[in-house]
């Protein structure tokens, strides 16, 4: 096992050596065991062991970052000397900063994989395909173990110290009848350990992949619409995290540093229904609650019943747009569960679609969109009925987020997200 | 370099594989210079094919004999431990091996400095010649992967491949204050150094961009439903990679594609013929070239669809092994740590002998679709793919400019409504296909007449 503080320490000691005012460096390793399942048999298993030291380095209020997968002396001293001519090279900005006074040390997880339980939550799986939904095909899936160790140190005195480990399953599935075949969907966890001994649930149950399968053995068989029509949906919850991603993508720096933002004013103004309440979950399964810019990432509430607390600059975007920096982990997000049980939430829909996924190019800068409804089931007078076929919706991402009526009580704990099922009104169907 | 004829076909199976890959990127915002980052990550790895079962090792750096012994024992122990779900029955894997070398070589590769001072000075032109843009994004990376490949069956060969782009995003206000964006893509082989982005010799194509965008600020939607478009050949490339490029890897084939019942039939207009290209094109080698693939199967091109029938799938070994047909040198793996995965390389749908000002010029009510952003295609050949760019066509005349919407459609309905092929060409390599890695891959074509469904209201 590679001794990542003193790979760390001797970086950022060559680095001040080199001349930068300001450096920051993390030394990673991560370790990967991977079961994989191609077309419904166990096909391959993958391992790997590999390293990474990112360096950010200042001088004269210029930067440059760089990784590299070679952590030997020579090579990171000539990463150093590299990075050193490309950070002069950059124009001058005040905004250019690095961490400092973080200290934290995160250590969680199961550290060995067990490749007994990766086996065994492949073997359920399996199993559980053949029994339940034999028309379901799995094209791909994976169980697999991560173990990632890393150390940050920083010229400011910030040093992390993290450990995570954490197992994850995803499964890519379609359904066929004769020469029929329905649309593929995916779907999948991260979790500590695969098998919940609380409720004795495995994890193809919790990520919501049985439901996958059940719905996909339904999906066969479509129709598209008569005609267009004015209408609700109910976003599944993978349907949901693409619009809370498109929020998150507003307020972060992107937007912020190019004045593109539709929200960079509204801190403490409503932008989304009362029944939307989104908060951070940067403590989830394989998270470790550290932004990449090198601080510990505090929990945060970006929504709170449909009010903007806070936009979510990192430091640089910060310093340039005069705003308070939010530290944010790489993922781990949940939306409040709401009162309505997701069957009263269909039924209260006289003509719309339950939408498993929404397949669409990226939104437009002032949030609208047309995409294609996959995995997709059309209501009518409260039933859910008919799998859909080649039926777009379109809208606006800003308005749909207002005009959410309905949230569910139930929610699908993925590991890094936890997503109601919900309801919005006013979508074009065509 | 050479190639031999298809080996005796041994149940068991190993390649070794160091691999290289540097990345560069440098973004400004409005002339802030937001990423300014390199990557290199080197790594070996080892597959190994065992009673059925395959197995897969890797770690970083450029390993030596002993770390090179280290990885291919483990592969062949993952492959082992793979037992445990029982036998599984061993395929004679098809497919030769190639010896050989291939790098291109290209300018002088630009400093860190030269790239931000590239941008500093696009920047200020595009500042000073557009001076109501409300923001100015500029994109400039590079990409490349260098691998070293030996196999059981004597294979051994260096194949690279590397590739550049440049991103030119504009956003203006509207009338209504919302922001309206648009951009255009430079992409080519080779470095930054080896594509053609003078600033003054690209500023035509930026005022072209301008113009649109200034179109677009009074953008209507599109009207939902089946319409007849003309697509532009920025898009022949990614109705290609989307509508039948993926349905055509064998790999999805095997999952339960359409495609697999369709060999041999019509399944689009006879003027349709789309080919998954190799490495050159008519002579000339193309945006990513391969050679040789990740199994060391000498790769050649796959004639997916010709004259309107489909012909052919794209391969791996193992999935050639399955469907009983030949590999096509399809396997590739994106990362050190990555296996081989049946992936696309370069998608083409061939011109025709169509002029676009004739295929507008023929359409009463319909639309101009020029730019796309992102795609995704599905096993039942529906596909949709973004539009960021288009125009009403009304009695054969450009019309309004539309707001963002998507488009969509079977591929086989869509491929058989095609009733004009263009004789223009446009190649991009600047994307990424997703699938469990991404890839590098190319895609092209000419402009096309079709019917598919417009997002709309």
């Amino acid at each position: 096992m590679r001794d990542l503080q003193a790979t760390a320490e001797a970086a950022l000691d060559a680095m001040r050596r080199q001349g930068f005012d300001d450096a920051m460096v993390e030394a990673a390793e991560h370790a990967l065991a991977e079961l994989n399942v191609a077309h419904d048999e166990p096909t391959l298993m993958r391992g790997a062991l590999t390293h990474k030291l990112a360096l950010t380095g200042i001088v004269d209020g210029r930067r440059a970052s760089t990784e590299t997968g070679d952590l030997a002396d020579e090579a990171v001293q000539r990463a150093v000397a590299e990075l050193f001519a490309a950070a002069r090279s950059a124009p001058r900005d005040d905004a250019n900063a690095v961490s400092a006074g973080q200290q934290a040390t995160v250590d969680k997880g199961p550290d060995d994989t067990d490749p007994d339980a990766l086996a065994e939550a492949m073997a359920e799986l399996l199993d559980w395909r053949a029994a339940h939904t034999p028309t379901v095909s799995i094209e791909e899936a994976q169980t697999s173990h991560h173990r990632v160790r890393a150390r940050l140190l920083s010229s400011r005195g910030s040093a992390l110290a993290s450990r995570v480990g954490w197992y994850e399953m995803g499964a890519m599935a379609t359904a066929r009848e004769g020469r029929r075949t329905s649309s593929f969907n995916f779907g999948g966890g991260q979790c500590e350990r695969l098998f919940d001994p609380a409720s004795g649930a495995s994890p193809a149950e919790r990520f919501g992949l049985r439901r996958i399968f059940t719905e996909l053995a339904r999906q066969v068989h479509t129709r598209s619409l008569a005609a267009p029509f004015v209408g609700d949906v109910v976003l599944t919850p993978a349907a949901v995290e693409s619009l809370l991603a498109w929020l998150r993508a507003q307020v972060s720096d992107l937007q912020l540093i190019g004045g593109t933002s539709l929200y960079a004013d509204a801190v403490g103004t409503p932008i989304a229904s009362p029944l939307l309440t989104l908060r951070s979950r940067f403590d989830a399964p394989g998270i470790a609650p550290l932004s990449a810019d090198g601080f510990v990432a505090a929990p945060v509430t970006l929504l709170e019943q449909g009010r903007l607390q806070t936009l979510l600059p990192s430091l640089y975007a910060a310093r340039k747009t005069a705003r308070p920096h939010v530290p944010t982990a790489a993922a781990g997000w949940e939306l409040r569960a709401g009162d309505t049980p997701l069957e009263a939430l269909v039924a209260g829909v006289p003509h719309g679609a339950v939408v498993g996924r929404l397949s669409m190019g990226m939104p437009a800068a002032n949030g609208n969109f047309a995409g294609v409804i996959k995995n997709s089931f059309l209501i009518e007078g409260g039933r859910a009925g008919d799998a859909l076929a080649e039926v777009m919706i379109s809208g606006n991402m800003a308005r749909m987020l207002r005009d959410v009526v309905a949230v569910s009580r139930e929610r699908l704990d993925t590991g890094t997200s936890c997503l109601p099922w919900v309801r919005i009104s006013g979508l074009h169907f065509s | 370099m050479n190639e031999s004829g298809p080996a005796k076909a041994e149940p068991a199976y190993d390649e070794w594989r160091r691999h290289e890959l540097r990345r560069s990127r440098v973004l400004m915002v409005d002339g802030n210079l937001t990423t300014n980052s390199r990557t290199s990550e080197g790594g070996i790895s080892a597959r190994a094919y065992r009673d059925g079962y395959w197995g897969f090792a890797a770690e970083s750096g450029a390993g030596g004999d002993v770390a090179r012994a280290r990885v291919r024992a483990r592969a062949a122990d993952h492959a082992r431990s793979m037992a445990r779900f029982g036998p599984r029955r061993a395929l004679a894997l098809p497919g030769g091996s190639y010896r050989g070398e291939h790098e291109y070589r290209g300018r002088t590769p630009w400093t860190p400095d030269e790239s931000v001072q590239y941008l500093a000075s696009l920047h200020a032109l595009c500042r000073a010649r557009w001076p109501g843009l409300k923001s100015v994004r500029l994109l400039l990376g590079d990409e490349q992967h260098r691998k070293w490949l030996a196999t059981s069956r004597g294979g051994e060969s260096l194949a690279s491949i590397q590739r550049a782009l440049l991103y030119v995003t504009f956003t203006v206000d509207a009338a209504d204050g919302s922001p309206v964006e648009l951009m255009h893509v430079f992409s080519g082989k080779g470095g930054v150094a080896d594509l053609d982005i003078e600033p003054r010799a690209i500023e035509p194509v930026l005022d072209e961009l301008h113009r649109h965008l200034m179109a677009k600020r009074e953008a209507v939607p599109a009207r939902g439903g089946h319409a007849t478009v003309v697509m532009g050949p920025e898009l022949a490339g990614m109705l290609a990679h989307e509508a039948m490029g993926h349905p055509c890897e064998a790999d999805i084939v095997l999952g339960g594609a359409v495609t697999g019942h369709l060999l041999g039939q019509q399944v689009a207009s006879e003027r349709v013929t789309m080919i998954d290209a190799a490495h050159s094109w008519r002579g000339e080698e193309i945006m990513c070239p391969v050679y040789v693939d990740d199994e060391g199967t000498p790769a050649e091109d796959a004639v997916l669809i010709r004259d309107g029938v489909l012909e052919r799938f794209m391969h791996s070994r193992e999935t050639a092994a399955r469907l009983g047909q030949a590999p096509t040198g399809s396997a590739r793996a994106y990362g050190p740590a990555d296996e081989p995965l049946v992936r696309m390389r370069n998608t083409v749908i061939v011109p025709g002998a169509d002029k676009l000002a004739d295929m507008i010029a023929g359409v009463d009510d319909g639309y101009l679709l020029l730019k796309t952003g992102n795609g995704q295609a599905d096993s039942t050949t529906e596909f949709m793919f973004g539009i960021t760019l288009g125009y009403e066509i009304r009695g054969g005349r450009l019309g309004r400019a539309l707001r963002d919407t998507t488009i969509s459609g079977s591929a086989l309905e869509v491929l058989r409504s095609v009733d004009a092929v263009g004789d223009d060409m446009h190649w991009n390599c600047s994307g990424y296909c997703g699938k469990k890695q991404p890839m590098v891959v190319a895609m092209g074509g000419p402009a096309l007449r079709a019917r598919v469904h417009v997002g709309g209201q």
